[in-house]
């Protein structure tokens, strides 16, 4: 059942037989194993229910796997704790399915929060910020109360904190499921810079359009097991 | 960012969002550093006070008889078995008789029918400083009134039990404001900082998932604590001094308070009560945070 990657490249993500399974009988992922090379893209697709959610949530330890290995740079995570989890954190970007925007406070603001909890000074967040709003169609929301904003916009800032802090890893769950057809071309565009960059990128989705055509892998999941593996180099 | 910078930021944020509970949390650490304060101060005035008077604490034992050389020596003798005092000193007849005159003063021919060895002899014995509570000196009074030869003994009994019990009285509303102040300190500072955490439960879990470390999120709440400390005790220190100097102003001139130097609190006592806020502050806020903010 385990599908690897390139070999030539480095692993940035490994699962072994990871299963997650909720109160009293719910299993969300059942032996799951697969790689994800360094700087690779990588999709994962699967109806709703299938688990694409619930392996982002482990992938980013907000939740910790009921059975099975998780590493990051080859780095256990579900053993990492106080600063090792902090930093392993910062350098995963979450776009998150439910958004999770600071609805009173600004756009700017919530892309910032990413890079704040890095320290990196007021003059380069404040430049990162507005290049990274423009590239998403958000320039003029700059000061504009998230909570005031369009689903598709809330997506976008969400998406926009996500990479904000350049992670090495970025996770997206359901990018494109509130945009039209120009906006899901720009935030793809946006990914594949950052992909291009160096950044592993995982999208779970079942938005066809974004990877009918692609080159990357894509892992699809059915009722919370590996079903199949298309693309890439097997 | 630096550090400190964000720390600061976090805590303008939180005060912003919840400044009415803030200000009240301030309000009730000022008013409880306050009436602490008010009551400690005059417990001190009052110790002093009672210190003063101690100096001159004497025990006075009047005699039957005016004691020879040798009944001098032996009574010095038994004095000084029970402890050592500071001085023993005995009044004759006579020098009674001419003390006494010498206190009516322009009275004093009152006396002048009188006979010159009407005032019984008596011996003044001053304890050592050491002997000075109430207790103490009640158990030397009774060992001199066992003396042989000892009419009775003096020393101010009424006014000293009731000065010693109203000091007695003041320490225990020193304690009970103290206990006061630490109650309202560290539950009215772990009940905002629960309300500015619970206020901000959805940043706090965003921030814990995009990397935060613990400092930095507890950080700032410590820092609230801190804060509520040094401006809520500095704002009841300032209050009572305030309060003194209207106080001095107002009933300056012969009465009550001319009765004995009152005085405020030396620098050094009022930097320690507001520390000790402080601390207390800080131990509500981090209370909460071990309760409320596990990360």
């Amino acid at each position: 059942m385990k599908t690897t990657s390139n070999s030539a490249l480095e692993t940035m993500i490994e699962l072994i037989k990871v299963s997650k399974e909720y109160p009293p009988d719910v299993v969300a992922l059942k032996d799951l194993s697969f790689s994800i090379a360094s700087g690779e893209m990588f999709f994962v697709i699967g109806m709703s229910g299938a688990g694409k959610t619930t392996l982002l949530r482990l992938l980013c330890s907000m939740e910790i796997p009921s059975s099975g290995l998780i590493e990051i740079s080859g780095r256990p995570i579900n053993q990492l704790k106080g600063s090792h989890l902090a930093k392993l954190r910062q350098k995963i970007g979450v776009a998150y399915q439910d958004f999770k925007l600071l609805n009173d406070r600004t756009t700017a603001e919530n892309v910032a929060i990413s890079m704040e909890v890095s320290y990196k000074k007021p003059q380069i967040i404040k430049k990162r910020v507005r290049d990274l709003l423009d590239q998403l169609g958000l320039a003029d929301k700059h000061d504009t109360i998230t909570g005031e904003l369009s689903r598709g916009e809330q997506q976008r800032v969400t998406l926009a904190r996500a990479i904000a802090n350049s992670p090495t890893i970025i996770l997206v769950d359901e990018p494109t499921g509130n945009l039209d057809a120009i906006t899901t071309e720009m935030v793809m565009n946006l990914l594949h810079k950052c992909n291009k960059a160096g950044a592993t990128i995982v999208i779970a989705t079942h938005d066809d359009s974004i990877y009918r055509h692609t080159s990357h892998r894509v892992m699809e999941l059915r009722k919370g097991r590996f079903h199949m593996m298309t693309g890439g180099i097997q | 960012m630096s550090f400190w910078l964000t720390v600061f930021r976090q805590v303008g944020r939180n005060i912003r969002q919840t400044w009415a509970s803030q200000l009240m949390t301030l309000l009730t650490v000022s008013l409880s550093v306050l009436i602490f304060a008010f009551f400690y101060l005059i417990y001190a005035n009052m110790l002093t006070f009672g210190e003063r008077l101690g100096d001159d604490l004497s025990l006075i034992v009047y005699l039957e008889e005016e004691p020879g050389p040798e009944l001098q020596q032996q009574l010095t003798k038994k004095i000084t078995t029970f402890d050592e005092v500071e001085k023993i000193r005995f009044i004759t007849r006579a020098e009674a008789y001419q003390r006494f005159a010498r206190q009516l003063g322009p009275n004093q021919d009152v006396l002048n029918d009188m006979p010159k060895d009407f005032l019984p002899p008596s011996i003044e014995v001053v304890p050592l400083k050491n002997l000075r509570s109430l207790n103490q000196v009640k158990l030397f009074s009774a060992y001199l009134s066992r003396l042989p030869g000892t009419l009775k003994v003096q020393f101010g009994q009424d006014w000293v039990e009731r000065f010693y019990y109203f000091t007695k009285l003041l320490s225990i509303i020193v304690l009970l404001s103290g206990t006061l102040l630490i109650l309202t300190t560290i539950f009215m500072v772990a009940y905002t900082i629960r309300l500015t955490i619970l206020g901000r439960q959805a940043e706090l879990e965003l921030l814990k998932l995009v990397g935060a470390t613990n400092n930095y999120i507890r950080t700032p709440f410590l820092l609230e604590g801190l804060l509520q400390g040094i401006v809520g005790s500095s704002l009841g220190i300032i209050s009572l001094y305030a309060l003194y100097e209207w106080i001095k102003l107002r009933f300056s001139g012969p009465g009550f308070l001319n009765l004995f130097e009152f005085s405020f609190f030396s620098p050094v006592v009022s930097i320690t009560i507001i520390c000790v806020s402080i601390l207390l502050c800080t131990l509500g806020s981090y209370s909460t945070m071990q309760k409320f903010l596990r990360i």
